[in-house]
């Protein structure tokens, strides 16, 4: 790998973007070209320095415009898929009525799923943000008594995670990110090369599944599977609980087990 | 900086205390879900615009929009990035006319080299580095606004965290051509900055 090589992938290189056989490349041109050494220095400043532009989030004037506009719109129509559907499959049926009772009760139960389908993306969102990098871990450390206490002061809530980590799954570390709109802690455990994301936060507001539930210790737990990733939901008291990772389903169950357990 | 025109969007009337938390459906889900992102719009629309007047009006044209092509949203996929997207089109075809007019030359009069020579270092020990570190926010907003209008824009994507594949979605073009400008744009902020810590 030459110097033009090495700077092209930089910046996914600071962002843990890069497989492990191409990180390992830079990392080692790194360590033998000083020039390169500087410029990777240079773009980390860089970007910290980027990171403190002023920021200008929407007035609450604009948000509460916005929300009433999304509020009073129409429903939108159905898909065109579930029309094409509706259409072949009763066409003799296909009185006013008819129609109005299946779309009612579409509407029923694709709410209750596009919610927690809102929940299941969120945590999948948030936990490509922590393997790309751009929620690096604030609080590096495996000891849980180092990371529980970095939360103090960060967050709104006391995170309870009696879960230390153990050989199966260390735990890697914490930081803070926004689930939907509110602060959550998060805490990252190993299982062998992969990665998994628990996601703590105040579950008040947030809808929250009440099918499909199998008990996860004492409380009951919703298990899915999106973009490739397993996710676990689960409450206890006035916490939410978002375990996410792309480990076997038995093993993040497993995890599961024991930050539920306690 | 060229004469911001304003957005031939304004403001309509609407009524307050109706949120979508009270309202039901999977479009109000989806509402609620991209509210969620109203404040990572704004400051995008604001560097864009380059004032709150017209940055309102553009993340309120992009709402609007969604809105109008919500059942065209994949549930599953990116809608930060679909948000962003629209916001950008928005935003291009409203001010189309006064495109490509950076400040300070466009993004090809850049051309970042391998190595900085010894006398263009960038970091020239930590005195260099404390004067930096030194810089205010606004100069920092300077540099940014400094930027041509697509700089600009794959810079504040990149800062929003999204990957270059999705900067690419957004702005419509190559993922080798967001590495391009992302790598131009960035030399050309630490131009800039150097001269502000200097």
């Amino acid at each position: 790998m030459d110097c033009s090589d090495a700077q092209l992938h930089l910046l996914d290189y600071q962002r843990g973007r890069l497989a492990a056989d191409l990180r390992g490349e830079i990392r080692a041109h790194l360590e033998g070209c000083p020039a390169c050494r500087d410029e990777e220095l240079a773009e980390r400043e860089l970007t910290t320095l980027l990171d403190r532009r002023p920021r200008y989030p929407a007035s609450a004037d604009l948000k509460r415009r916005l929300a009433a506009e999304w509020a009073s719109a129409p429903a939108a129509p159905p898909r065109a898929s579930w029309r094409r559907w509706a259409t072949s499959l009763a066409p003799a049926l296909a009185t006013a009525a008819v129609f109005l009772i299946a779309t009612s009760l579409y509407y029923g139960q694709q709410r209750a799923a596009d919610e927690v389908a809102g929940l299941v993306g969120e945590a999948v969102n948030d936990h490509l943000r922590v393997l790309s990098g751009r929620r690096p871990l604030e609080v590096e450390s495996g000891a849980i008594h180092q990371v529980k206490p970095w939360f103090q002061g960060r967050l709104d809530f006391a995170p309870v995670v009696p879960f230390a980590g153990d050989e199966a799954f260390p735990l890697q570390g914490g930081a803070i990110e926004y689930f939907l709109d509110r602060q959550a802690a998060v805490f990252v455990y190993k299982r062998r090369l992969h990665t998994a994301s628990l996601f703590v936060f105040r579950a008040e507001g947030l809808p929250w599944p009440d099918r499909g539930l199998e008990p996860l210790g004492s409380v009951p737990a919703y298990r899915t599977t999106a973009r490739g990733f397993h996710v676990v939901l689960w409450r206890a008291g006035e916490l939410g609980y978002a375990l996410v990772s792309d480990v076997e389903a038995s093993e993040l169950r497993e995890l599961a087990s024991r930050i539920a357990a306690g | 900086m060229a004469q911001v025109e304003t957005i031939p969007v304004r403001a309509a009337r609407y009524s307050e205390g109706v949120l979508p938390a009270e309202s039901s459906g999977p479009q109000a889900a989806l509402g609620r879900e991209a509210l969620v992102h109203a404040d990572s719009l704004h400051s995008l629309a604001r560097y864009l615009t380059g004032n709150a007047a017209d940055a309102e009006d553009l993340v309120q044209e992009t709402y609007a929009r969604a809105l109008r092509g919500a059942d065209q949203f994949a549930p599953g996929t990116n809608l930060r990035a679909w948000l962003f997207r629209i916001l950008r089109n928005t935003f291009v075809s409203a001010y189309r006319r006064r495109r490509n007019s950076p400040i300070v030359g466009g993004l090809d009069t850049v051309t970042p080299s391998i190595h900085a020579s010894s006398e263009d270092a960038w970091l020239r020990g930590d005195a260099e580095l404390d004067q930096l570190r030194g810089l205010v926010a606004g100069e920092i907003e300077a540099a940014l606004m400094a930027l041509g209008e697509e700089a600009r824009m794959v810079i504040l994507l990149d800062l929003e965290g999204l990957t270059e594949v999705e900067v690419a979605h957004v702005v419509g073009c190559a993922v080798g051509t967001v590495k391009s400008r992302l790598s131009r744009a960035r030399a050309a902020l630490r131009q800039r900055l150097r001269d502000y810590a200097t």
